[in-house]
C-alpha cells in the first residue's frame, strides 16, 4: 500500500502573517523526503498542514488520489512521530501503541497481539507494561515510532524526532528509522534542522527558507551543486566571492574580483553561469599556497582542525576562511594566495 | 486555523461569565440610586451614598484600620516569610521538606477555627490588646501567600548568581539585598498584593478579634447590614471593587494574570 | 554552619506559626477532651444531638452540592477559556479573577439584593407574571448554595484552566493523528490527565464551603445554621466555648481528612507518576 504525497500551490497564514507561499512538493511512493531549514522556515508548518492540525489558505494536499485538504486530522490515517514524542503519560507502553488500533475499532485480543508484535519489533517487549515516565529518551522514541507504525499508515511523518536524544543515540535511531521505513516501503516526510541527519536518511531533501523550498534534490546534488546562494551557504560554502568574467583565453575564463585582481578558472572544472557570478567555496575549497594563480591574501589567525589548518584571510574581496596543509604551516601576517579547488567550489549566478 | 470549540459550550461559558459579573454590576447600579432602599436598575442617579460612607464615622475608622492591618500585617508576614522562603529554597538539603507544609497551615486549618482559637488563647488568654491580636492574626493568615509566592520566585532563582556576588567580594547578607531580592521582586510584589487583598477581605478571623471601638471594614459592613439595608453598603462595595481593580493591575504588571491559574 | 543559618532564617516564621496557630489550635482541641464526664463525652453529645447533626449534615450537603456544581460549571467554562484565542483568554481570566479577589462580604451582599423578598429576582418574576406573591428565597438552603457556587466557581475555573493548559497540545494532536475523534481524545486523553487537577479543585471548594462563615451568616441566617455560623454562635452568643471547640475540632478533622485522603488519591491517579 504505497502511495505518493503531493502538495500543490499551498499558501498558509498564521493570522495575517504568511508562513508558506505557493509551496509545491511531491513525495514519491516509498520515498523519504526531508524538509530541512532553520526554525521559522515553514518546515513544521508544512508537516502540520499535512497532518491536519492546520488548514492551508489555498492549495490542495493529496495522498494517492485521496484529497486530504479539508479532512479532519483524525480521519487522515497518517503516522506521526512528534519531537516531544507526545506519549500518553497515563497509558502504558502497550496501551500507547494500541491507542490507534483502539480508535480503529480493533478488538481486545487482536489489538494486544498487534501492539505486542510491534513492541517486539522495536525491542521493547520487556517494557510493555511500563509508563512513559519510567523509560529513557531512546526508549520513548521507540514507543513513539511503534505507535505511529502499528496503524500501518500509508504516510509516515517525523517532526524533529531525534532532537531530544544524545548524539550517539541520534545516529543509531536514524538508522533504525530508515530501516523500518524502507522495510515497510512507507512514504515518509521528515522534518529536521540537522543537515547531517537529513542528508544521511533521505532520498531527497528540500531546503526551506521563509516559507519556500529553495532547492529539492538528492543529498549528493545539494552537497556538490547548490542551485543558489542560500543553499550554498546552508551546505557549507561559507565563502562567497563576487566575480565578473572579463575574458576567455583558450580553455580558461579570466575572472576579476573586487580590488581589480583576477584569477583564471579552467573551463574543464568550472562553468561560468553568467557574466557576473559568485564563487562559492568551502574553506577547504580555497587552498592556502605560497605561490600560484590565486587570490592574493594576507593570512590572519590560524586554527588547527586536525586534518588541516584554517586561516582567517584578508583578501581584496573581504575576509574569507581558507584551509592550508598541515605540512606547511604559515604564520600570521604572511602573504599567500588562495587557489580555488574545483570539487569544493561552485559558481552561482549573481 | 485550529479546531473550533463547540458553540453550545461557548454559550454555556458566556452564561457562566454573566453569572459571575452580573451581581457585581447590580451592586454598582444600586449604589448609584437616589432611593434609600436597594433597587436595580437604579432610580435616579446620585453619588450621595458615596458621600454617606464618609459621613458615617464607623466606616471612616474601619477603613483606616483595615488598611493599616492589611499593610502592616502583610509587611510583618513578609519580613519573616521571605527569610523562611529563602531558607527553603537555598538550603534544600539542610532543612526537612515538611517545613513547607508548616507555613501553609494557616490556610489548611479552617480560618474560623483559627479565629476562634486566637480569640480564646491570644486575645483573652494572653490578654493581647485588640489591635495587637488583629495584627498577629492577619500576619498569620497571609503567611502562606508570602512564603509560597516568594518561594516560587526563589525556586526559579539561580543561586550561583548569589555565589558570583560573594566571589566578587560582596558579603553574604549584602548579596541577599543586592542580588537575590531584586531578582525575586516580581514574586514579592505579587505575594504582597495577594496577601494584602486577603487580609483586607478577611471576615472569619477578624470577626472574633474585633472588639469595642476597633473593627475592620468587612466586619463593619456586616454590622451595618444587620441594621440598615441601604445603598451605602453598595457604595462601600464599589469602593472595594476599585481596590480589586488596582490590585489586579499590579499583579498584571508584575507577574501577568496567568500567574493566578498556576 | 549552613544548617544553623537555615534554621535561624526559618525561626521567626516557625515561631509565629507555633505560638499563634499551633498552641491556640491545640488548646482548642484539648478543651474538647477535658469534660469530667469522659474525654469523648463532648463528641458523644454532639453526635447524639439531633440539632447539631442537622447542622453538620446540612453543611456537608451544601458543601457537596457546591463542589459538584462548581466542578461541572468550572470544568466546562475552563475548557472554553483554555481553548480561547490569547486576547479573549486574558479577558476571560480577568473576568474570573475579579470576583475572586473581591471580598466575600461584597459578593454575598449581591445575592441579598438579588434574592430578597423585594429583590431583583422576585421583582422580575412578579413583573413577568410568573409568580403572584414574592418567593421566600433568602435564608433557605437554596440561597446559601447559590451564593456559595458564586463564590467558588471562579476558583474552580482558574484552577482548571491551569490544569488544562498543562496538558500539552501535542497529546491531543497525537491522539487525532492516531484516529481519535475530538470526543474520543477528550475521553481517553484529556479527562484522565485532568483528574488530579479536578480533585485539587474539588478539595479547595469543598473545604472552603464547608468552613465558610460570612456567606451562610448573610444568606442562611439562624434558620440555615452551618458549621461556621454555628461555631460563631456557640462561641460569641451563648459563650459555650467547649461546645464551640467541639465544632471546631470536627471542622478540623473533616477538612484535614478530606485534604489528606484526596491528595493521596490525586497522587495515585496522577498519570505522570505512573
Amino acid at each position: 500500500m504505497t502511495v505518493s504525497l503531493s502538495l500543490s500551490d499551498i499558501t498558509a497564514h498564521y493570522g495575517s502573517t504568511k508562513v508558506l507561499e505557493d509551496l509545491n512538493l511531491h513525495v514519491g511512493e516509498g520515498e523519504l523526503v526531508s524538509l530541512l531549514g532553520a526554525s521559522g522556515c515553514g518546515k513544521t508548518t508544512t508537516l502540520r498542514l499535512v497532518a491536519g492540525f492546520l488548514e492551508p489558505t489555498t492549495g490542495t494536499i493529496k495522498l494517492g488520489d485521496r484529497d486530504l485538504t479539508r479532512l479532519p486530522a483524525h480521519a487522515r490515517n497518517i503516522g506521526l512521530v512528534f519531537q516531544t514524542y507526545a506519549l500518553f503519560p497515563h497509558l502504558t507502553v502497550r496501551e500507547n501503541v494500541a491507542f490507534g488500533l483502539k480508535q480503529r475499532g480493533i478488538g481486545g485480543a487482536e489489538r494486544t497481539r498487534r501492539a505486542d508484535a510491534m513492541i517486539e519489533r522495536v525491542g521493547l517487549s520487556a517494557f510493555a507494561d511500563r509508563h512513559p515516565a519510567n523509560l529513557s529518551g531512546g526508549q520513548r522514541q521507540r514507543v513513539a515510532l511503534a505507535r505511529a507504525l502499528v496503524i500501518e499508515p500509508p504516510l509516515l511523518m517525523f517532526d524533529e524526532p531525534l532532537s531530544n536524544l544524545d548524539a550517539k543515540l541520534r545516529v543509531d535511531m536514524r538508522v533504525e528509522i530508515r530501516r523500518l521505513q524502507q522495510a515497510n516501503g512507507t512514504t515518509a516526510l521528515y522534518v529536521t534542522h540537522d543537515q547531517e541527519e537529513a542528508f544521511s536518511i533521505s532520498d531527497r531533501v528540500a531546503i526551506m527558507n521563509a516559507g519556500q523550498i529553495m532547492q529539492l534534490d538528492t543529498p549528493e546534488v545539494l552537497y556538490s551543486r547548490p542551485a543558489n546562494a542560500f543553499v550554498a551557504d546552508f551546505v557549507g560554502f561559507e565563502n562567497m566571492i563576487p566575480m565578473t568574467a572579463v575574458s576567455e583565453a583558450g580553455d580558461a575564463v579570466r575572472a576579476e574580483m573586487a580590488g581589480g585582481t583576477s584569477i583564471e578558472l579552467p573551463k574543464s572544472h568550472f562553468t561560468v553561469p553568467s557574466r557576473d557570478f559568485i564563487l562559492a567555496a568551502r574553506p577547504e575549497g580555497l587552498l592556502v599556497s605560497a605561490a600560484g594563480d590565486g587570490i592574493p591574501t594576507t593570512l590572519g589567525l590560524r586554527t588547527y582542525l586536525g586534518r588541516a589548518y584554517q586561516y582567517q584571510c584578508e583578501t581584496p574581496a573581504g575576509e574569507v576562511k581558507a584551509n592550508g596543509p598541515l605540512a606547511q604551516p604559515f604564520d600570521s601576517g604572511a602573504n599567500a594566495v588562495l587557489i580555488p579547488q574545483p570539487e569544493q567550489c561552485c559558481l552561482l549566478s549573481a | 486555523m485550529r479546531q473550533k470549540t463547540h458553540p453550545l459550550l461557548i454559550a454555556f461559558a458566556a452564561l457562566t461569565f454573566a453569572f459571575l459579573i452580573g451581581p457585581l454590576v447590580i451592586i454598582i447600579g444600586t449604589s448609584l440610586s437616589e432611593t434609600s432602599y436597594l433597587t436595580f436598575p437604579p432610580e435616579g442617579l446620585s453619588l450621595k451614598w458615596y458621600e454617606n460612607i464618609f459621613e458615617i464615622s464607623a466606616f471612616r475608622r474601619t477603613m483606616v484600620t483595615s488598611f493599616i492591618l492589611a499593610v502592616g500585617g502583610t509587611a510583618l508576614s513578609m519580613a519573616i516569610g521571605i527569610p523562611a522562603a529563602y531558607a527553603m529554597a537555598r538550603y534544600r538539603v539542610q532543612l526537612p521538606a515538611f517545613l513547607g507544609n508548616i507555613y501553609v497551615l494557616p490556610i489548611l486549618i479552617p480560618e474560623i477555627v483559627l479565629g476562634f482559637s486566637l480569640m480564646k488563647s491570644v486575645a483573652i488568654g494572653a490578654d493581647f490588646p485588640i489591635m495587637a491580636a488583629l495584627f498577629v492574626g492577619h500576619a498569620l493568615l497571609v503567611l502562606p501567600y508570602c512564603v509560597r509566592v516568594v518561594g516560587a520566585s526563589l525556586n526559579a532563582f539561580d543561586f550561583s548568581i548569589e555565589e558570583a556576588a560573594v566571589s566578587l567580594g560582596c558579603p553574604r547578607w549584602k548579596a541577599f539585598f543586592l542580588v537575590v531580592l531584586p531578582n525575586v521582586r516580581a514574586g514579592i510584589i505579587a505575594g504582597f498584593i495577594l496577601a494584602f487583598i486577603t487580609s483586607l477581605n478577611d471576615v472569619s478571623i477578624s470577626i472574633f478579634l474585633t472588639g469595642p471601638g476597633v473593627s475592620t471594614l468587612p466586619i463593619q459592613l456586616l454590622a451595618h447590614m444587620e441594621q440598615f439595608f441601604d445603598p451605602t453598603i453598595a457604595a462601600v462595595s464599589v469602593l472595594l471593587m476599585f481596590v480589586t481593580v488596582g490590585v489586579m493591575a499590579i499583579v498584571e504588571r508584575t507577574l501577568g494574570l496567568t500567574f493566578l491559574t498556576k | 554552619m549552613p544548617r544553623l543559618r537555615a534554621w535561624a532564617l526559618s525561626a521567626p516564621a516557625l515561631l509565629l506559626v507555633f505560638l499563634f496557630l499551633g498552641l491556640p489550635v491545640a488548646s482548642t482541641l484539648a478543651t474538647t477532651f477535658g469534660d469530667p464526664a469522659g474525654p469523648f463525652s463532648q463528641y458523644a453529645a454532639f453526635f447524639e444531638s439531633r440539632f447539631r447533626m442537622t447542622v453538620l449534615w446540612r453543611t456537608m450537603e451544601v458543601a457537596l452540592i457546591t463542589t459538584a456544581v462548581s466542578l461541572v460549571v468550572g470544568f466546562l467554562t475552563a475548557w472554553v477559556v483554555a481553548k480561547a484565542p490569547p486576547r479573549a483568554k486574558s479577558l476571560l481570566i480577568i473576568a474570573a479573577v475579579f470576583p475572586l479577589l473581591t471580598g466575600v462580604v461584597v459578593r454575598s451582599f449581591a445575592w441579598l439584593i438579588i434574592l430578597g423578598k423585594e429583590g431583583i429576582l422576585n421583582d422580575t418574576l412578579l413583573a413577568l407574571g410568573i409568580i403572584e406573591t414574592p418567593l421566600q428565597m433568602l435564608y433557605t438552603e437554596f440561597s446559601v448554595i447559590i451564593a456559595m457556587i458564586y463564590l467558588f466557581v471562579p476558583l474552580m475555573i482558574l484552577t482548571l484552566v491551569g490544569v488544562l493548559e498543562g496538558i500539552p497540545e501535542d497529546l491531543t494532536d497525537a491522539a487525532a493523528s492516531l484516529g481519535a475523534t475530538p470526543a474520543a481524545a477528550f475521553r481517553q486523553v484529556v479527562l484522565p490527565m485532568a483528574v488530579p487537577g479536578l480533585i485539587v479543585g474539588s478539595v479547595l471548594v469543598f473545604t472552603g464551603s464547608f468552613t465558610s462563615y460570612a456567606t451562610p451568616q448573610l444568606l442562611g441566617g439562624e434558620r440555615q445554621m452551618m458549621m461556621g455560623t454555628f461555631l460563631y454562635q456557640r462561641a460569641m452568643v451563648t459563650f459555650d466555648w467547649v461546645g464551640a471547640s467541639t465544632i471546631a475540632a470536627i471542622m478540623v478533622v473533616v477538612t484535614l481528612t478530606t485534604v489528606l485522603v484526596m491528595s493521596k488519591m490525586a497522587r495515585r491517579l496522577n498519570p505522570v507518576a505512573g
